[in-house]
């Protein structure tokens, strides 16, 4: 066999002195989670994107064109999320690690892929600023709402959103494993319900209005805030769920 | 010498089934153990619990003196690679090797690179594309390398033809010999493990029914044969694991040493003696505690 006889000089030079910081490392062995999908998930929207705007344009549409397909590359973080965790885990067990060493590591980890995500979008927008939208008024990462409080600020909103949608993939991933899809399918339907419930509600009490109006009040700063707010929750749960996770 | 696992009354129940009863055991350091039983016993899951991967009902592990549940400072000197060990999503035998080398602090890499051509282990193949022999060689090259202080093999050569068996054992044995530890090797192959292992644990159906040195559980029971009424004699009184009749002929398994008494009655009665060997010995048992559940006969189970 020729294949065997490779070199086996892998690149891991020392052993990290924290296990957690090893779990970091452990989550970026295989590049393709963590590095390449999310690139070729937001370069793919990006350049489609631009293609729809380029054609609009080129059919002599004048106003500024706007999309919601910066958000694409958000969802993907909900499948790393639920793939980090899934056979990763498993494996991590393997590896003899606590599962708050596995847990913590992969937070960090989502959260290095997420600040690398959120730098890409921060240039985009600049680019976008300073071009005029690539010349043809078209936006894909500067859209004024979000932009409101400048770029950082922009940054954090996307950051904060990514980990968001990246700590539900992981925590409906434990739920599957630990409860069984029908728990996790019925989990999903009473917070569908919850929802619903909650929408009744304001339209019994014609507070709609009222319910805009605090959105618009928040502005983007006000709701990456109460984002933030909720992937600390979402984190606690998770983490309370895997606690008691058994291979 | 000291123990390094020490279990009391551990009890593991599902819904349906029990799948450890009050086990109670202590395992020395610096040791090979032959865990063995039938599929289903309660091997994989008394392991799990050792390493804090699955959680008892009732009882106590105590590993290295302190429990291992989310201890970092206990886990760190385990391995446990099982059987169908899961690996993250599109990652080769490179990956895993290269993770294991993170994590295990007396990992030794030029030993994983020896295993690597012995095992003919493609690096770059993805896992899930690897033969079931292959990728139970990723879990031997683990178990073997981690040099972990306390190293579980659960069913490790699954897939394995006789030459890759014949492998891992050799080097299990070399390893072995140049940096002792306690290895703790789960196995169906009974005959094959027989000359590995230093001391012998079988569990059938969540119960430890043996726990003894290898040479102990060798000498502890021998098959007699020859004509039924001088066996019979012979075997009156003494516990009988196993008996077979064919016409005038019968062949008995029976606990205990013999004394001269009983030798010179077997030559005067022209009986075969043979020993038993070590799986005769828990395949008989395991059928005993079987048959003894449903038949009256005179098979009782081992357990002292």
């Amino acid at each position: 066999m020729t294949t065997t006889a490779q070199s086996f000089d892998i690149q891991t030079p020392a052993r990290p002195r924290s296990r957690t910081l090893g779990v970091v490392r452990f989550q970026f062995m295989n590049t393709q989670t963590f590095v390449w999908m999310p690139v070729l998930v937001l370069g793919g929207v990006w350049l489609i994107t631009l293609l729809i705007y380029w054609i609009i344009s080129a059919s002599g549409v004048e106003g500024p064109m706007y999309s919601g397909g910066s958000q694409a590359p958000l969802w993907y973080f909900a499948v790393v999320g639920a793939q980090a965790m899934n056979r990763t885990f498993y494996f991590s067990q393997a590896m003899s690690l606590t599962r708050r060493e596995f847990y913590l590591g992969s937070l960090v980890a989502a959260g290095i892929s997420a600040v690398g995500i959120s730098v890409v979008f921060m240039f985009l927008g600049l680019v976008e600023q300073a071009t005029d939208g690539y010349g043809i008024n078209g936006y894909f990462a500067y859209l004024p709402w979000v932009w409101v409080g400048g770029p950082l600020a922009a940054g954090l909103t996307y950051f904060v959103l990514t980990m968001l949608t990246f700590i539900l993939g992981f925590w409906f991933a434990i739920v599957l494993k630990r409860f069984g899809v029908l728990i996790l399918t019925t989990a999903l339907l009473v917070i569908a319900l919850a929802l619903l419930g909650g929408a009744a509600l304001i339209s019994l009490n014609t507070a709609w209005p009222q319910v805009w109006t605090w959105f618009a009040d928040m502005q983007s700063m006000g709701l990456t805030l109460w984002a933030l707010g909720a992937c600390v929750v979402f984190a606690a749960g998770s983490y309370l769920t895997l606690r008691r996770l058994t291979v | 010498m000291a123990s390094v696992i020490d279990t009391r009354d551990l009890t593991k129940k599902y819904k349906q089934s029990t799948a450890l009863d009050n086990v109670n055991l202590s395992i020395e350091e610096d040791s090979i153990y032959g865990l063995l039983g039938r599929n289903g016993a309660g091997k994989t899951t008394l392991m799990s619990i050792l390493t804090a991967q699955n959680f008892a009902t009732s009882g106590d592990v105590e590993i290295f003196g302190e429990h291992p549940y989310e201890n970092s400072r206990v886990l760190n000197r385990m391995c446990f690679v099982r059987e169908s060990q899961k690996y993250p999503e599109d990652s080769n035998a490179q990956h895993a090797l290269a993770s294991a080398r993170l994590f295990f602090p007396r990992w030794d890499q030029p030993l994983a690179e020896d295993l690597i051509d012995d095992f003919r282990l493609p690096l770059k193949t993805p896992i899930k594309k690897l033969s079931r022999g292959q990728q139970s060689a990723i879990g031997v090259i683990i178990g073997l390398a981690s040099r972990a202080e306390i190293t579980f093999f659960d069913e490790p050569y699954l897939g394995f033809d006789a030459v890759a068996r014949q492998t891992f054992y050799d080097r299990l044995i070399s390893d072995y010999a140049e940096c002792p530890r306690t290895i703790i090797l789960s196995s169906h192959l009974i005959d094959e493990v027989a000359d590995l292992i230093e001391n012998v644990i079988v569990i059938d159906r969540g119960r430890i029914i043996m726990d003894e040195s290898t040479d102990e559980a060798r000498n502890r029971a021998v098959n007699i044969a020859g004509d039924a009424e001088q066996v019979q004699r012979l075997v009156a009184g003494r516990e009988v694991v196993h008996r077979e009749t064919l016409g005038r002929v019968t062949s008995a398994t029976v606990l205990g040493r013999l004394s001269e008494t009983d030798r010179a009655f077997i030559a005067e009665a022209d009986l075969d003696l043979t020993p038993v060997s070590l799986q005769q010995l828990i395949v008989r048992t395991t059928q005993g505690a079987d048959e003894s559940q449903h038949a009256d006969t005179d098979i009782r189970s081992l357990q002292s």
